[in-house]
């Protein structure tokens, strides 16, 4: 135990770190990030998540034997598991990562030969698919002791998670956080609560202590303000020209979800957020030039991002906001620490997709005239049915009340055999033609 | 009686009618404030009108053909919807229509507990429970009575005593598929002591040696839509013997809580006492001990998986029911159907395939 121990210590404090910086050496001699064109000088801090993310799977290798480890949902209370010692694997995150490698209908195949239908959400089958395979693009993911979910993005995380767990034989925890129609129910937020005491408990029995008092408090603070970090940086993109475009937003979001609540999460954000507005004082863009900027709706398609930015980009369509990259930071509007399990239970509700459709086109609303949006992509996901259901009305009352124009382009988030790049190209340009 | 005789009864004759998307909820509330439950599965067949394109495609024909359904007026005889949490999709459908103009009247929702039986589901479902009622009693005009809610709770305590009975010696029954499920359905639309009176009757029916010469089979799924599945089974020499499917047997609560003294904490106790249904996200494994059980007390010789395309509860159920009957060796058809009014050609080559060969293995001759 203690040998494991000092490992994974070794492998988050020294080793990771030494390769990662290794990594970029062999990759500076390679092609820049991006090869110019439409588009602005890359990020420079993209050298810095592309370290800690690389440190952060490095580490996992060695965390099983080392800590406890669970497997948590993007949206789950991580906080809690954090306190008590745990390291954090997201699944969702590694089946972007996996899509993003284009290896989501290879892992979709292995869990379609068990018995998962296609017409499952891609990051459940590419996750299931890694399972079963043992097949992952980070050299090892650490077993779970805990396998916890948060009901507050979807239903499909529980019944996801709850099958990995049923495979891998480990405990099972659920958060769940009924749906809010119109304004928080007392009693929704009270079960929230009430589950949150219980999830210290699981947590506190898995890890063999109790966490502190101190030390529960302090995670929370360091994700709170990684959160208002996160959104500072979202909102340089109200900037003419924004400095960043959604697509750097897909990239960059992964310490949010993968580490939110850890010091290096902050220490990033904060790094980030001073090179964006050192780019707004510069006046330099993300597109260059700007000439119009849009809204993008619902996950990143994964596998095509370059593809995408570049489409939009070389006609200088800017994608300035997104309500995906926002989630994580406008769920934690209004939170308060000198009432913490109340409003960490308000935080989880509170999320996106746990809301109604009148919340959602309010928060489209808001982006579009925060953000001097002329148009919106709306991403309709063939796997992700919570964040699609409603797209339609939502176009129309956009297209309607803000006069923005609005396109609905159809593929899917993490599964490439569901994308026509024909059609959406076709789609997407005579998108921009009509301004 | 149909669907609209029944609202157009029971709003001359008693109160309110609350159209209900599927598929648990407490029902016991809205007969203890004399609303009627109408049921909107979908309907099936094509949709009623242009607005199931405000739905993708990949989204199921209940949730797509329902909001055709409403916004083309097809639910207007009914006061108010109600849409029980039973998935994302339902979910959306139920914002959708409240928040974009679909519906002008009443729109409820009632909200499950995900997961297993915990102090603090309980507590949030007995405060659900009370949510709602205070809502609907708003809408029936008048406040609930909590004598009368114990005098619900019975009376769907003995439907679905009966309707156990009735699917559990299925085989002595002298009814075909179809016929028993027309009367067991009916319980989506008629008040709740006319079903009763229907169910009494064909009890007496009740043969006490089995009537039914076809192979047992046990199907499962969601809703028996097209219901020319059943025919295809009869035709190929097939009897329904035992029922999971979430609009019918896994409806049926055997359970009898301990007291009545509060019946919201009655309520609740039921609702975690329920069978296990996809769309609670009840644990798999109890819901494949449950299908074992069903097959053991009724003798079927093998399985149907019945499914709507696009259910994500139910999917994500499907790989560890196929695994566990497989390990027991029982012979297993994976059909899907996207309430078509008629099956087709190829499902039903699937089924008579499937009875043909369930026949050869148990030496018995079929069709």
């Amino acid at each position: 135990m203690i040998s494991r121990r000092l490992r994974y210590e070794l492998a988050g404090r020294a080793v990771g770190p030494l390769l990662a910086a290794l990594e970029h050496r062999r990759g500076s001699h390679g092609p820049a990030a991006r090869d110019g064109g439409p588009f602005g000088p890359p990020l420079a801090s993209t050298r810095r998540l592309k370290e800690l993310m690389g440190v952060y799977y490095y580490q996992g290798r060695w965390a099983d034997g080392a800590v406890p480890v669970a497997w948590v949902t993007s949206g789950f209370p991580v906080e809690v598991l954090r306190a008590h010692g745990f390291y954090c694997v997201y699944p969702e995150n590694h089946a972007a990562l996996c899509a993003a490698r284009r290896l989501g209908p290879e892992l979709s195949e292995v869990a379609e030969a068990a018995g998962y239908s296609r017409d499952l959400c891609a990051y459940a089958r590419m996750d299931i698919g890694s399972v079963l395979s043992g097949d992952t693009p980070v050299g090892r993911i650490p077993k779970p002791d805990l396998v916890a979910a948060c009901s507050n993005i979807c239903q499909t995380v529980v019944y996801w998670f709850r099958a990995v767990a049923d495979h891998l034989d480990v405990p099972f925890v659920l958060v769940d956080t009924p749906f809010v129609y119109g304004d928080f129910q007392p009693h929704g937020l009270a079960f929230v609560a009430e589950q949150l005491e219980e999830l210290a408990q699981v947590a506190a029995r898995i890890a063999g202590r109790p966490a502190r008092e101190v030390d529960i408090g302090r995670v929370v603070e360091l994700a709170w303000r990684a959160s208002q970090e996160w959104g500072a940086c979202l909102e340089e993109g109200r900037h003419r020209p924004s400095p960043w475009t959604a697509f750097d937003h897909f990239i960059h979001m992964a310490p949010i979800v993968a580490l939110r609540g850890t010091r290096t999460c902050l220490d990033y954000y904060r790094e980030l957020h001073a090179e964006l507005s050192e780019r707004v004082r510069g006046g330099i863009g993300g597109v260059v030039p700007e000439r119009h900027r849009l809204l993008w709706d619902n996950i990143a398609i994964w596998y095509r991002l370059r593809d995408l930015s570049r489409l939009f980009a070389d006609d200088g369509f800017a994608f300035v906001c997104a309500t995906y990259s926002s989630a994580w930071a406008q769920s934690w509007d209004g939170f308060d620490p000198a009432h913490r399990v109340h409003s960490t239970a308000a935080m989880l509700s509170g999320v996106l997709l746990n809301r109604d459709l009148a919340n959602r086109l309010a928060l489209m609303k808001g982006l579009v005239r925060d953000f001097s949006v002329d148009g919106v992509v709306l991403h309709s996901d063939r796997s992700c049915k919570p964040y699609s259901v409603g797209q339609y009305d939502l176009k129309d009352a956009l297209q309607r009340e803000l006069g923005v124009r609005v396109v609905v382009l159809e593929a899917d988030h993490a599964d490439s055999r569901a994308y026509s790049a024909e059609q959406i190209e076709t789609r997407a340009r005579a998108f921009m033609e009509s301004f | 009686m149909n669907r609209l005789d029944a609202i157009r009864g029971h709003q001359a004759r008693r109160g309110k009618v609350l159209a209900v998307l599927p598929i648990h909820y407490p029902k016991e509330l809205l007969t203890a404030l004399d609303i009627l439950a109408v049921e909107l599965w979908g309907p099936p067949g094509p949709p009623r009108g242009p607005d199931a394109g405000r739905m993708q495609s990949y989204v199921c024909a209940i949730v797509r053909n329902a909001l055709a359904f409403i916004s083309a007026g097809g639910a207007a005889p009914a006061d108010g919807l109600l849409f029980p949490h039973t998935c994302d999709s339902i979910q959306g459908l139920a914002t959708v229509v409240r928040d974009f103009g679909s519906w002008p009247k009443p729109v409820f929702h009632y909200i499950h507990a995900r997961g297993e039986e915990r102090p603090s589901a309980r507590r949030f479902v007995e405060a659900e429970l009370e949510r709602l009622a205070g809502e609907l009693a708003a809408f029936a005009g008048r406040p609930l009575d909590g004598a009368r809610l114990r005098d619900a709770i019975r009376l769907h305590r003995a439907i679905d005593r009966l309707r156990a009975t009735l699917l559990d010696r299925r085989a002595h029954l002298p009814l075909g598929d179809r016929e028993l499920y027309r009367l067991l359905r009916r319980g989506e639309y008629l008040w709740p002591e006319d079903h009763l009176a229907e169910l009494e009757a064909a009890a007496t029916g009740l043969a006490p040696a089995p009537v039914q010469e076809g192979l047992p089979l046990l199907v499962s799924g969601i809703v028996p839509e097209p219901m020319s599945v059943l025919d295809a089974l009869a035709g190929a020499g097939a009897f329904v013997a035992a029922d999971d499917y979430a609009a019918v047997g896994r409806r049926v609560n055997r359970h009898q809580p301990g007291s009545l003294d509060d019946p919201f904490a009655a309520l609740a106790e039921l609702a975690f006492a329920a069978p296990s249904c996809s769309t609670r996200q009840s644990n798999q494994v109890a819901r494949a001990d449950r299908l074992e059980a069903l097959l053991e007390s009724s003798g079927a010789l093998g399985v149907l998986l019945h499914g709507v395309k696009f259910c994500e509860p139910e999917l994500f159920d499907l790989p560890v029911l196929r695994r566990r009957l497989m390990e027991r060796g029982v012979p297993v058809l994976q059909l899907e159907t996207e309430l078509e009014l008629e099956l087709s050609g190829q499902a039903l080559t699937r089924i008579e395939a499937f009875v043909e060969m369930l026949g050869a293995a148990a030496g018995r001759g079929t069709g």
